[in-house]
């Protein structure tokens, strides 16, 4: 009797194993999009996650903001100098932008890589079990947001959608370590203060993060033609994966090594945007440039 | 009324997760370290050791099904790994008494089984590439001492709670 019940119990532990085997594959195979109970669950959720955790987060806010009054008085005086120069900044934009404008009109150039639209959204949750950097917010497909568009705070490209439910999407950081988090980039060159040349800018794929030091990793085959990579370069989204509009902000480079086999270089970079205190995000919709449109 | 109280505590646990993660301020600990609060684990645990083992295997699967959907986006492996170490953890109480300090060691156990069995999953399926000994220091000493003091803080009240329900569920038959 009892090697009948040790039996039983083998049975279950087996017949479980396959289920776990066989939904992990499924939730790993390319998923265009997520099943309706998925959907569902999500949803709701993020409904009562929403009624939750606002207030608790206007709680904290509370605590922070009386924390905050303190400083205030240095931090207007500098808010006031940079508002100044902020004014000067807006009138050149426009210049610059009109001048672009009808450059790209010489150039019967439609639509640019660079073209997109933002939408604000807040963050509901994140993953508690940190190993796949998740986080969700309150917005879906009912307004808008799509699979694998990028999303931005103020400070530069936190990640990309990952999933859409009608009223929340899941974003991926770009603190996860999926190796199929690609994102094309470029280290954009610094003018040489000798010969005041500009020099060609350096394209590389972002394909790791190292957890230890909290820096993305950039592979660059470093051909023999002079390209050399400094800390503190910029490095920016290229929008040549066709995931991610040209011109989002990344991060700056940190330090430069030569990888395992010696063939590429690894460029460490730090992430310009905070990964971990986010709140506030825009999920960036990118002007989309469709076949018509490229035919005519 | 007693079932829905507890089904309501778990949920605000797994609720709670999250929200403690969003509002953790990252400056009150190293920032190399990963801190993972397992407040659900702990009290479906302490719920099957005091309350009802059976139920509390359901709600292991229940929830951990939730967790994947929800939080993972990997199905299967909280499904699995929750009722599984639920089980062993209550298999492991039989040889001891009820003490609070043993269940709290036990649940510590179950949280370092926990971490390990997920470590391995996610290592198979290349979603990380941290070696054992940085996932050691970096990840599973910090989660256990903020566990620590998680369950220093509940493990009496849920004790007297989850024994009070036992004995009304008693009564009742």
């Amino acid at each position: 009797m009892p090697q009948f019940f040790m039996n039983k119990r083998l049975i279950v532990l087996l017949v479980s194993i396959i289920i776990l085997v066989a939904l992990i594959g499924f939730s790993l195979s390319d998923r265009k999009k997520l099943s309706w109970p998925e959907q569902f669950v999500k949803d709701t959720t993020g409904l009562v996650q929403t009624l939750i955790s606002r207030p608790a987060h206007y709680v904290v806010g509370f605590v922070d903001n009386v924390r905050d009054l303190k400083n205030t008085y240095e931090e207007n005086k500098e808010l006031k100098a940079k508002l100044e120069e902020n004014a000067q900044l807006k009138y050149q934009v426009q210049v610059l932008e009109k001048d672009n404008k009808e450059l790209q009109k010489t150039l019967d150039e439609k639509a640019s890589l660079s073209e997109f639209n933002l939408m604000k959204a807040t963050i509901i949750r994140r993953n508690p079990s940190q190993w796949n950097e998740l986080v969700t917010i309150n917005r879906g497909e009912n307004d808008g947001v799509k699979k694998n568009m990028a999303v931005i705070t103020y400070a530069g490209l936190i990640g990309k959608i990952k999933s859409v439910a009608p009223n929340t999407a899941t974003i991926q950081l770009l603190s996860s370590e999926d190796p199929t988090n690609r994102i094309s980039a470029y280290i954009e060159a610094k003018k040489d203060e000798k010969d005041n040349k500009k020099k060609t800018d350096v394209f590389g794929i972002i394909a790791d993060y190292d957890k230890e030091s909290k820096q993305l990793i950039m592979t660059w085959e470093e051909v023999p033609n002079g390209l050399k990579v400094k800390k503190g370069q910029l490095v920016i989204t290229s929008g040549k994966g066709g995931v991610f509009p040209k011109g989002l902000a990344i991060g700056t480079v940190q330090k430069v090594e030569p990888d395992e086999n010696g063939l590429q270089k690894k460029v460490y970079i730090e992430p310009a945007a905070d990964l971990y205190d986010i709140e506030h995000v825009m999920v960036v919709e990118r002007e989309a440039i469709t076949l018509d449109e490229e035919q005519q | 009324m007693s079932k829905f109280l507890i089904g309501c505590l778990i949920s605000l646990m797994f609720i709670l997760e999250s929200i403690f993660l969003e509002l953790l301020p990252a400056n009150v600990y190293d920032k190399n370290w990963i801190v993972v609060p397992y407040f659900l684990f702990i009290t479906i645990l302490f719920f099957s050791i005091y309350g009802s083992r059976n139920v509390g295997i359901i709600y292991g699967f229940v929830f951990g099904l939730l967790f994947d959907i929800v939080y993972t986006e990997i199905l299967g492996i909280y499904f699995f790994a929750f009722p599984f170490i639920i089980y062993i953890c209550n298999k492991i109480m039989k040889a001891f008494h009820q003490n609070v300090f043993v269940v709290s060691v036990v649940s510590l156990l179950g949280i370092t089984a926990l971490e390990i069995i997920v470590y391995e999953i996610i290592k198979v399926i290349h979603l990380t590439t941290m070696d054992f000994s940085s996932f050691l220091y970096l990840r599973l000493i910090p989660t256990l001492l903020l566990n620590l003091i998680f369950i220093v803080i509940v493990a009496y009240p849920y004790k007297r709670y989850f024994e009070k329900y036992a004995q009304t569920m008693r009564d009742n038959f």
